[in-house]
């Protein structure tokens, strides 16, 4: 069948075709551009009525904070949130694709998604690309099945778990869970155990910090609260303000004017066509 | 007929400058059943008939207007099947715009898309033209809009229109009861009524659709008993 020929994006995959040059670039001294990774404290609980997610929001590239107040709960479905860790492209363009998958799901099969859905399509992405894509997950979500949590990690591998915490502040943050987790959370003890692991992430771990992000999951409603905490203000502003002193001395001002350069020509006609 | 030498081939064109296998189709849409549509002041309405071809059919599980967007949805005369079809493409197409531009669809890209895929059937080898003329119903930053899709890919935007079975009087009558400044309500009951006047046997909740879509953008399906109310409203 011949199709009149439309604009397709190049099929699945990354294309290597670039990778010799790059070699032979960095060989030849070239400091390869860094990516903006998140360096996080993700974390995510059941409790009684569904699920909490929670995340810090900074997001650094090497040493430096790249971003102060980021948001690392991303949209998966209005049921469905999925917290992200690692290069933070990667977590953003994974759940956008899933996200917009599952939209056109909803609509053929008219039914509100599953997180198991949401799960194995990032899951299967994530293998096909083995561990390339370096986006590590925790998704939770209220379906017609009930509250579900799952941690994917960047290899396509997936645990499901009551709590669970991923990033770098991870270690600080399941510290907190594993002392204070306990069945049958209401919705504030959750909120206040979610804040309390994502703040130990923060002021323990370099690689999280700023504010605290929440997201509450419950049977037909959601409750995002962007910057619920922000144990991180900035407290001293000078009100003198501040003056840059400029750098070069001025030694001599000359100002040149341009003059004009006009031709006279003698017995010239008017102008011709 | 001098044309009937020429109808066999999608891709050529006959002597009098017609391509029959779209002329075929448009019989197939004339014969399909009555759909319409009302662009009101506020919003838009589309509906149509849902006649089964038999009373053991389960009525719920048929559902003839479909949502292409939260904003947009859609009805159709003729092919039930080549309707899904192009159900489905346009989802997937303003999905991707979506992707692309973060912005929702306006209705008239999404309209163009559609036509441009049945335009596609029309110029290629080894398929045939969609059986269906489509009425897209959508309400965007332009306000509330309404456009008829034909299988030929060809779109244009109607305040209200006909297709299907009794269309020519279906026409008559919305031009006579159209104003501009009609209200949606006003509109579902002309469509209402529109309907009831082709109608064959008893018309009630269960063997029309309407679908409508008002200020608040959001395109829904009306329940079987939404519709029972208008009904009596009408009576």
């Amino acid at each position: 069948m011949s199709k009149v020929a439309i604009d397709m994006p190049p099929k699945g995959g990354f294309s290597f075709d670039l990778c010799k040059r790059n070699d032979m670039l960095v060989k030849n001294g070239l400091k390869m551009p860094s990516f903006l990774k998140t360096g996080t404290t993700i974390v995510g609980l059941i409790f009684q009525d569904g699920v909490i997610l929670g995340a810090d929001t900074r997001a650094t590239e090497g040493p430096i904070v790249a971003d102060k107040n980021c948001e690392k709960i991303h949209y998966i479905a209005p049921n469905i949130y999925c917290c992200g860790a690692g290069t933070a492209a990667d977590t953003e363009a994974v759940t956008d694709m899933i996200s917009s998958q599952l939209t056109l799901h909803r609509y053929h099969t008219g039914r509100e998604s599953r997180v198991v859905t949401a799960l194995s399509l990032l899951k299967s992405h994530l293998f096909n690309y083995q561990g390339h894509v370096s986006a590590a997950l925790v998704l939770g979500g209220v379906d017609i099945t009930g509250p579900h949590l799952h941690t994917i990690y960047p290899h396509g591998s997936t645990d499901t778990l009551p709590y669970a915490t991923m990033g770098s502040g991870s270690l600080a943050a399941m510290a907190i869970f594993e002392s204070k987790y306990r069945e049958g959370l209401t919705r504030d003890e959750g909120v206040e155990l979610v804040a309390e692991a994502i703040r130990s992430g923060i002021f323990n771990d370099l690689g999280s910090g700023s504010n605290v992000d929440i997201c509450v999951l419950t049977k037909g409603h959601k409750e995002y609260l962007r910057n619920h905490e922000t144990p991180n203000p900035r407290t001293y502003v000078s009100e003198k303000g501040y003056s840059f002193s400029k750098k070069t001395e001025i030694l001599l001002t000359k100002i040149t004017p341009l003059v004009e350069k006009i031709e006279i020509i003698e017995g010239g006609d008017a102008m011709e066509e | 007929m001098g044309d009937s030498q020429y109808s066999f081939s999608l891709t050529t064109f006959s002597p009098s400058g017609k391509l029959v296998q779209i002329e075929h189709a448009l019989t197939a849409v004339g014969s399909g059943q009555t759909s319409l549509g009302i662009k009101a002041s506020n919003g838009v309405v589309i509906a149509t008939e849902k006649k089964l071809p038999s009373i053991l059919v389960d009525e719920a599980s048929v559902q003839k207007i479909q949502i292409l967007t939260p904003n947009i949805g859609v009805v159709y005369s003729g092919m039930g099947p080549d309707s899904r079809v192009l159900v489905r493409k346009s989802r997937k197409q303003a999905e991707q715009y979506h992707r692309l531009y973060k912005e929702p669809i306006p209705v008239t890209q999404l309209v163009r898309e559609t036509a441009a895929v049945m335009q596609e059937f029309t110029q290629s080898g080894g398929v045939r033209p969609f059986g269906v003329s489509l009425l897209v119903a959508g309400y965007d930053d332009k306000g509330p809009q309404l456009y008829q899709v034909d299988p030929s890919g060809s779109y244009f935007s109607w305040k209200a229109s006909a297709m299907g079975k009794n269309v020519s009087n279906a026409k008559t009558f919305l031009e006579k009861r159209y104003t501009d400044d009609m209200e949606l309500d006003d509109a579902v009951h002309t469509a209402i009524l529109t309907l009831k006047e082709g109608f064959e046997g008893q018309i009630s909740g269960k063997n029309i659709e309407i679908g409508i879509i008002s200020a608040d953008k959001k395109f829904r399906v009306l329940t079987p008993s939404e519709i029972e109310d208008y009904l009596q409203e009408v009576e």
